[in-house]
């Protein structure tokens, strides 16, 4: 069932990289501090919740310097955001595209990934410089964060597919996600470790997809551990399977976007 | 024969008017729900090498079909087949993105109507060639002129070369010269046997292009055949709306004292109503009424094309004529002769104003419409809306 469209997507790679370049290229445009922006976001961040949750309130960051603690995870929630606010809005951003001309939409969703991406890799080098700075120790356990990623850029693109959608027929979606991405991230282990959450609620707070990943590269990159396979495997296969269904309700009701958009 | 390029078989589309969100809150029966027919059980079929015209007003279905060939959209009900690639000059340009230049567009947009990299990097330079802004290639979209924009989106669009193409009301992009190669590369298209679709609003273009002629009003198929009785009839129904309609236009000032009756417009036998014929004389009857005395009142009447646009006027002042003044009504006619307007649907605005022609005292726009019968542009032999009075001359000295 899934194979056509998949077959249709590969003709059109160079659709996806056209609009990721596309995007990548307008994003920054006409800025003055240009790509440093990809920097300065994450870090503003890490700066007030350094202050708020560290000298304030004293949270713990498991024996590691706190900027460093927020910051490694930060990025990668930047990212997670980033790809669901724009992937959200992709379809009615490019309204006029779709009105009148036809290619697979999903293209739309994979080039705001990319871009997200490019925006990450940039980041990631501060996070070099912090390591270096903070003299943490570098392990192999440091690869995790490969198929971690794969695992959270599987789980941003099940949710665009509906969001995206969605939002084609109901802008409230679009309303909705700033306020909806600022509790998520509260909701899960970005400011303060997972040992922090009580037991009794440790159950329902890892149905959070999100909460696991993050706490799965905090432990990769800081402190050497490697996440629970278990886990990975069973959420890659669950993920899996969701993506596979978000793809088909995706594709069915992109047939009418035009109509409605 | 030749094989079937293009094919609809009962095809339906339909849009509900409701939103969804009341209906899924049940706020409104789905009894309640407004459908509006974009397309009723439409079929017909195109041949490879064919190129048609598609016409009809505004909201009959004709881009409903484009979309639906284009896959913008599906059909409701009903299936259709297209054979080869196709290709849509859509909205030109609808890909730019206006912070990048004008090389990144260029690839931006080819990618999006599907050709690949390599295609692309081929044809780059005939592209621009084409395009005529080789200088700006490196300026970002935003500071281009909607004409270099418009080129730059037609020339992708041109070189993707398909079997099926799509073209929408662009042959009215740019200048004339431009004009002159886009109508070169449609010629191009069709000797090489490529089907094409065109859509327009101006019948002339319609006409020199199609060898059928697809009407299509209230999303059904009014008739598809010889393009000139196709446009033809289609006119017809234009014109005789646009009689009924304007028979009752408000008067433009409520309390002038002098107001236009009538008009009427008769062909050289004398019959109103009735096509009149190129190289013939017609007459423009116009009955004005005088309720106060006025001073040199001013008659003047503008010739439209179908969409309105003016071709031209005539005032009575640019004659020497001088009007009735007297209480009551008076008729003053035009008489043209001959008339040379060439084949089509024509409609004539008549206006009165004071002596200084600068006030209008009465006016009624599109006062009556008329038909005339004579050279088709169709032929390619005329172009535009009229002949002007003209002979040629041969050089003698190959003779002597």
């Amino acid at each position: 069932m899934l194979l056509p469209y998949m077959r249709e997507l590969g003709e059109n790679l160079h659709l996806v990289l056209s609009f990721a370049r596309r995007d990548i290229r307008a994003k920054y445009k006409q800025t003055i501090f240009g790509v440093a922006w990809a920097i300065i976001q994450p870090v503003s961040l890490m700066i007030v919740f350094t202050f708020v949750f560290s000298l304030f309130a004293r949270v713990p960051s498991e024996g590691v310097p706190y900027p460093i603690f927020s910051y490694s995870v930060l990025i990668f929630w930047m990212f997670f955001a980033s790809c669901i606010s724009q992937g959200t809005v992709a379809m009615t951003a490019n309204a006029t595209l779709i009105r009148k001309i036809y290619f697979p939409r999903e293209t739309l969703l994979l080039a705001v990934m990319i871009s997200a991406s490019a925006d990450l890799a940039i980041a990631a080098v501060l996070l070099a410089a912090m390591f270096i700075y903070y003299k943490v120790a570098v392990t192999w356990a440091i690869l995790w964060v490969i198929p971690l990623l794969a695992l959270q850029m599987l789980f941003v693109l099940g949710v665009i597919l509906i969001t995206s959608a969605i939002q084609v027929y109901y802008r409230d979606i679009g309303h909705a996600l700033p306020l909806l991405l600022q509790l998520w991230m509260y909701a899960s282990p970005v400011a303060y470790p997972l040992s922090s959450v009580p037991d009794w609620l440790k159950p329902i707070y890892l149905l959070n997809p999100m909460a696991g990943i993050i706490d799965g590269y905090r432990s990769a990159l800081l402190h050497g551990t490697s996440p629970n396979l278990v886990y990975l495997g069973t959420s890659a296969v669950v993920l899996c399977v969701v993506v596979g269904g978000a793809y088909l309700v995706f594709k069915r009701a992109e047939r009418t976007f035009a109509d409605v958009i | 024969m030749p094989p079937v390029a293009i094919k609809f078989d009962s095809v339906s589309k339909e849009y509900r008017l409701r939103r969804r969100l009341a209906r899924a809150g049940k706020l409104h029966d789905a009894k309640d729900d407004s459908i509006f027919f974009a397309l009723k059980e439409v079929s017909f079929e195109i041949e490879r090498g064919e190129t048609v015209g598609l016409i009809g007003p505004n909201g009959a279905g004709k881009s409903t079909i484009l979309k639906i060939l284009s896959r913008v959209t599906v059909p409701s009900r009903g299936s259709f087949t297209v054979r080869g690639r196709l290709g849509a000059l859509i909205e030109v340009g609808a890909g730019f993105h206006p912070e990048l230049t004008g090389r990144e567009n260029v690839y931006l947009n080819a990618a999006i109507m599907g050709m690949r990299k390599r295609e692309i990097d081929a044809k780059f330079d005939q592209i621009v060639a084409f395009s005529e802004v080789e200088k700006f290639l490196d300026t970002p979209l935003k500071f281009y002129s909607a004409g270099m924009m418009v080129r730059l989106g037609f020339a992708v669009a041109a070189h993707i070369e398909p079997e099926n193409l799509l073209v929408d009301e662009v042959l009215a992009v740019g200048d004339t010269a431009f004009q002159a190669k886009c109508l070169n590369k449609i010629a191009e298209l069709k000797e090489q046997d490529k089907t094409i679709v065109l859509v327009s609003h101006a019948m002339p273009s319609i006409l020199q292009h199609s060898s059928r002629v697809l009407w299509i009003d209230h999303g059904t198929i009014q008739a598809f055949g010889d393009p000139d009785e196709t446009v033809e009839a289609y006119l017809r129904t234009v014109h005789k709306h646009e009689t009924t309609a304007g028979a009752d236009n408000p008067s433009v000032v409520p309390d002038s004292p002098i107001k236009i009756a009538g008009v009427t417009v008769f062909n050289a036998n004398g019959e109103s109503h009735a096509s009149l014929t190129y190289g013939q004389p017609a007459y423009v009857d116009i009955a004005y009424t005088v309720t106060s005395p006025i001073e040199d009142p001013v008659v003047s009447l503008t010739f439209h094309d179908v969409r309105d646009f003016p071709l031209g006027g005539i005032t009575s002042r640019f004659d020497g004529v001088q009007l009735d003044g007297c209480l009551g009504t008076s008729t003053i006619r035009l008489v043209l002769a001959p008339v040379l307007f060439t084949r089509g649907s024509y409609g004539v605005t008549v206006a009165i104003q004071d002596q200084r022609i600068q006030r209008y005292l009465d006016m009624r726009p599109r006062a009556a419409t008329f038909m005339v019968d004579g050279p088709s542009v169709a032929s390619r032999e005329v172009s535009g809306h009229w002949v002007l009075p003209h002979r040629w001359e041969l050089d003698q000295r190959g003779a002597a």
